[in-house]
């Protein structure tokens, strides 16, 4: 049923649902392609500067720092790196030598990747956290999951009886944690693609988590491949880090994140990275300019078929909210308050406060987005906006 | 894959148990039927029925015991043969009579008590004891072991355990192959699976005293079982279900289980049928739905073609905007089209065409202003005339320059520019009139009454000038339009002269002197100082006649780069009357407004609807191309870098972007009607058609686009605009010179 609806309101077009790829449709039904946000990077050349751009090396300068304050020391880094082989090598074991292994617990690991911050070398200080994929031969069941989590951490304290192992459930079952004084490994579990169809909800993990996991695999796959310029990683750190300290930025995922600090980096007429000032600076504008609003192109999700916009993700309200903070802080930062985005100084009040800058007083934005009201069976407007609202699922059908 | 081979191995099965129940297994049942009457009358104190292996306790007993159901059906069944066994094999307690599903369950009878009870009773009886070793049943079944043991228990009747080992040794040709089938049993029975998801149940002191699978829903007290049911087809099945898909469990359909699987096979075939009709019917409709699209499209296209063709001149939609015969062309390019608007895209661009509509001056009002407009043009002219009579007496060659004006006058009156134009050299005071501002632009709104003309001076215009003609453009005004009465004004501090009607609607034309030599001067500083010190003392103001120069500028960039360009005009207009509406848009002077909808437009590279243009406009500005920080908009009509919204404050551009950072967002979420102060418009009322137009439309925005502002351009409106467009090209050419 609800299939159904999706399809039928992808299918007016109205919003820039892309068509699945239907055979059926032929040459006649032209897909309709959104419309990307006006991005000054794309068209500079029809804006030639007036004057010289302002000197931002103190931007700069304040970017690089709150990096450096952001990244891991090298001794976390070691703790972490610690952890990880060790689970990784516990785990290669069990791959090559299920036997043993087999006998007590009914789960056969197929493979065993290692995704996340960690291996996308964007982590941040204070959250030693390494992240680790299990894929099982197996269908997941809560106490495959219980049981692997315990036999991996019984290898490890065999290994070295001294070390204090804490192991901890994942709630929703999607996985075990296994951390000890100064790291934490996650480890998620999920299944081979071919059994996702078998699932039961009643024993199994939650689907949607499995392919959570999965999708985690391919992002760091993609991040390796084509995110590896340090600039990017840089950019990432400075927008978690953002995300966390403005309320307003929540919604963001760590891939949406990802794919942005990418895109700003990189999509530009000549290819070459652009300096971190300018990527850090577009970035807010492209969010202010409404590259995750309705009716935007966004960024297609490159780890998904059928050009999923990756900001579907997110509510209509949530899309308002990201997007009035960016603009409220592209405001600030234009009259010079950088280290307040930075949060090198102040708080989080210059997202959802008025404030005064060299005499300029800007003020925070109301919320554009107003909840539907009743809505009459035939409003094509509203039921337009809602199909903008529905994550992606519906989209392949 | 499995359903696939299903039926071929029950078939194969049956078969093999039919084979046996014929060749082998015959002659053990007639012994057994045999052996039944023989042994009522035998005298013995246990009264035993070798049919079902139990004793009796007296004759009595066993007297009901042979009337009783269970033994007729026993002694039914020994008559049938050995129940050929559902399972692909099994294994047979001969001594019991009982058939067990693997080895294990074997070896839990043989362990067990009844089985016990039977060997201790065959025991006393003497009778023979067959091998415990099991007989395996279907699949390869060696049933003969049964007449061995027969016939060795008929030789044997005095030792129990001397028979059994006396079975085995003679049973010992037939031992490797049992010996294959119980390895083929055990093989197939693997390991236990799945051990994690039993569950043991202890009591208080901690005991086990049960276990619960959770997989099958089933609980069991002996540990033994718990191996069993670990190793068991039922468990295997769940836990192939529910764990590992890839467990291989043998399979043993039973008839109904089969007759499920049909039955569930046929449903799904059904379904499937179902769904793929369904999806043809969607097919179908869909197809349908596209060809009547096409073809409403195919006729209203035709309908268009036709009225183009019975109206050669145009949609007769807006009448003509000006007298015939005048010289100017539209002065509103890219009216509003009043044809047929196809329906209209988004609800966005719907909501922009009707505010723009809205907004777009009545036919009254136009003809009222370009009355006003071209008589002063005209008077102008005159004026122009005049003063180059007065004045050319004093210089000679003025006759055949005179005559050549005429001849150009005769020509056609109303080619009077170019009259001017052609008219080079000093004498002339007044060279030629122009349009700027709105009225050159065609921006003018609904209300506006207030338009600029620029008449370009052959020398620096002087208080004498503007005096003199201002003398004289009231005789010249009363010879153009003698009905209409004309009041004159002069403004020396803004180097102009007002011409206002007098009538119920006040429309004011601006006339600024200026000459282009004001500029020169400008543009090369340092070698005009000379000229600067020969200026008149009565010279006009300075800054005045660069703005009006500037001006004309800006009339021509604004017809050689925004005319043209799909949606840009419409979204000007729009916004103009954004600023006009909206306190805080107020600042944004109209030139910046210009400019800046023209980049943004132009930039996107792609033809826009007028919804998807306001958008984008509203969404650089969101974005902060006003901020402090962006490279500010880089006036084209000037030689030094000047940002053509430089007046704007601080403060201004920090409100302006806040607003259209606002304003961005309610287009996003569909209360655009806010941001154009308009109520909303209800969605168009056919809804499936118009979603489908509104798809198509969107699609081939690219093609046809331009109907949305264009289809009066692309009529006559284009032609017109072209020669405008070089007309003001020339003036600028010459006064440049």
């Amino acid at each position: 049923m609800v299939m159904t609806r999706g399809r039928g309101r992808g299918m007016r077009g109205g919003m820039m649902r892309p068509m699945g790829p239907g055979p059926h449709f032929g040459p006649k039904m032209k897909q309709f392609v959104p419309r990307l946000p006006f991005d000054m990077v794309l068209c500079e050349s029809a804006f030639p500067r007036v004057k010289p751009a302002p000197d931002e090396s103190a931007f700069t300068q304040a970017l690089l720092k709150r990096n450096a304050d952001l990244s891991p020391t090298p001794a976390e880094q070691a703790a972490v790196l610690n952890l990880v082989t060790k689970i990784q090598a516990v785990m290669d074991n069990l791959i090559v030598d299920p036997g043993n292994f087999d006998a007590c617990v009914s789960s056969q690991i197929e493979e065993v990747r290692q995704v996340g911050s960690y291996k996308k070398g964007t982590m941040m200080t204070g959250h030693n956290v390494a992240d680790i994929v299990v894929i099982l031969k197996t269908l997941p069941t809560k106490e495959a999951v219980e049981a692997l989590g315990k036999k991996v951490c019984d290898d490890l304290r065999s290994q070295e009886p001294q070390e204090v192992l804490v192991l901890t459930m994942l709630p929703n079952d999607r996985g075990f944690e296994i951390s000890n004084s100064e790291a934490t490994v996650r480890v998620l579990v999920t299944t081979i693609h071919q059994n996702l169809r078998k699932l039961d909800p009643e024993l199994h993990l939650d689907q949607k988590i499995l392919q959570s996991h999965l999708a985690a695999i391919r992002h760091s796959r993609w991040f390796e491949e084509n995110a590896h310029h340090s600039t990017i990683k840089v950019l990432i750190r400075l927008l978690r880090d953002l995300r966390g300290r403005f309320e307003g930025f929540e919604p963001l995922s760590p891939w949406m994140l990802d794919l942005l600090a990418h895109y700003a980096i990189l999509n530009n007429p000549s290819r070459q990275a652009l300096p971190i000032n300018s990527a850090f600076r577009r970035c807010l504008q492209l969010l202010a300019a409404g590259l995750f609003l309705p009716g935007s192109a966004g960024i297609s999700d490159p780890c998904e078929g059928g050009n999923i916009r990756v900001h579907t993700a997110m509510t209509l309200e949530q899309q308002d909210l990201v997007c009035l903070t960016a603009q409220t802080l592209l405001r600030v930062l234009s009259h010079g308050g950088y280290k307040q985005i930075l949060g090198l100084e102040g708080n989080s009040s210059i997202a959802s406060e008025m404030s005064v800058w060299d005499g300029v007083v800007v003020s925070a934005l109301e919320k554009a987005y107003e909840k539907p009201p009743e809505r009459p069976p035939q409003d094509d407007d509203t039921d337009n906006m809602d199909a903008d609202d529905d994550p992606m699922e519906t989209t392949d059908n | 894959m499995q359903q696939t081979s299903q039926p071929a191995a029950t078939v194969a099965a049956v078969k093999t148990t039919g084979n046996t129940w014929q060749t082998f297994k015959k002659p053990g049942t007639m012994q057994g039927k045999t052996q039944k009457p023989k042994a009522p009358p035998k005298p013995q104190q246990l009264h035993y029925c070798d049919v079902c292996k139990i004793s009796c306790a007296g004759p009595q007993t066993y007297r009901e015991h042979l009337e009783g159901q269970k033994h007729k059906k026993k002694e039914a069944a020994a008559k049938a043969g050995p129940t050929p066994s559902r399972h692909g094999a099994s294994l047979r307690c001969e001594l019991c009579d009982v058939t067990c599903t693997g080895a294990d369950a074997y070896a839990a009878h043989i362990r067990g008590a009844k089985h016990q009870k039977v060997v201790k009773l065959h025991q006393k009886l003497g009778k023979p004891i067959p091998s415990t070793d099991p007989v395996v049943v279907g699949g390869t079944t060696k049933t003969s072991t049964t007449t061995a043991g027969a016939t060795v228990g008929a030789k044997t009747t005095t030792s129990g355990a001397a028979a059994t080992t006396g079975t085995l040794t003679a049973a010992d040709g037939k031992k490797d192959d049992l010996k294959d089938d119980l390895l083929d049993l055990k093989e197939k029975d693997v390991e236990p699976v799945g051990q994690e998801y039993i569950e043991e149940i202890k009591n208080e002191e901690g005991k086990v005293i049960s276990f619960n699978c959770k997989l099958c829903e089933c609980r069991f007290n002996d540990p033994n079982a718990k191996e069993m049911h670990m190793k068991g087809r039922r468990h295997r099945l769940q836990y192939k279900k529910k764990v590992n898909p890839e467990l291989v469990v043998e399979v043993k359909p039973s008839l109904r289980q089969r007759k499920v699987q049909e039955e569930k096979l046929r449903r799904q075939q059904l379904r499937e049928e179902m769904w793929r009709r369904r999806e043809e019917e969607r097919l179908l409709e869909e197809e349908e739905r596209w060809y009547w699209e096409e073809r409403r499209r195919y006729e209203e296209e035709c309908e268009y073609l036709d009225w183009c063709r019975r109206y050669p001149r145009g949609p007769p939609g807006p009448p003509p905007m000006m007298p015939p015969g005048m010289p100017r062309p539209p002065f509103m390019p890219g009216m509003p089209p009043m044809m047929p608007m196809r329906r209209p895209d988004s609800s966005d661009d719907r909501h922009v065409l009707a505010k723009h509509a809205e907004i777009y001056p009545k036919e009254e009002e136009l003809g009222a202003i370009q009355k006003i407009v071209s008589n002063t043009e005209k008077a102008l002219k005159m004026v122009s005339d005049y003063l180059a009579e007065v004045d050319a007496p004093k210089e000679q060659q003025v006759k055949p320059k005179a005559k050549k004006e005429k001849e150009d006058d005769s020509k056609g009156e109303d080619d009077k520019k170019d009259g001017e134009k052609k008219e080079d050299g000093p004498p002339r005071m007044l060279k030629g009139v122009m349009r700027v501002g709105i009225l050159a632009k065609g921006l003018l709104l609904r209300g506006d009454t207030n338009v600029q003309l620029v008449v370009l001076c052959g020398d620096k215009p002087t208080r004498t000038l503007l005096d003199r003609v201002a003398d004289n453009l009231p005789k010249q005004l009363a010879v153009v339009a003698m009905e209409d009465k004309y009041d004159i004004q002069r403004v020396v501090e803004e180097a102009a002269l007002v011409v206002q009607n007098i009538g119920e609607q006040r429309i004011s034309v601006n006339v600024t002197l200026t000459s282009p030599i004001m500029r020169e001067q400008l543009l090369h500083d340092g070698d005009s100082q000379v000229i600067a010190a020969k200026d008149p003392p009565d010279v006009l103001d300075k800054q005045k006649c660069l703005d009006a120069l500037a001006a004309l500028r800006h009339a021509k960039w604004f017809q050689a780069r925004a005319n043209g360009l799909q949606s840009c005009v419409m979204v000007i207009r729009i916004l103009r009357d954004l600023c006009q509406r909206v306190p805080t848009w107020g600042p944004l002077n109209s030139w910046a407004m210009e400019l800046m909808c023209e980049k943004v437009i132009a930039s996107a590279g792609q033809h826009l609807s007028p919804g998807d243009a306001l958008r984008r406009v509203f969404e650089a500005l969101a974005s902060g191309l006003l901020l402090p920080g962006s490279p500010g908009l880089l006036d084209p009509c000037e030689k030094d870098p000047i940002d053509a919204a430089s007046p704007l404050s601080a403060q201004e551009r920090e409100d302006i972007t806040a607003s259209a950072q606002h304003a961005l967002r309610l287009i996003a979420f569909r209360q655009i009607h806010k941001v154009l102060g308009m109520d909303p418009i209800p969605p168009p009322k056919f809804q499936r058609g118009g979603r489908f137009t509104r798809k198509r439309r969107r699609d081939n925005s690219t093609g046809e686009g331009n109907d949305s502002e264009g289809e009066l351009d692309g009529g006559d409106g284009k032609k017109d605009k072209k020669e405008d467009g070089e007309d003001s090209k020339m003036d600028m050419d010459k006064e440049t010179k």
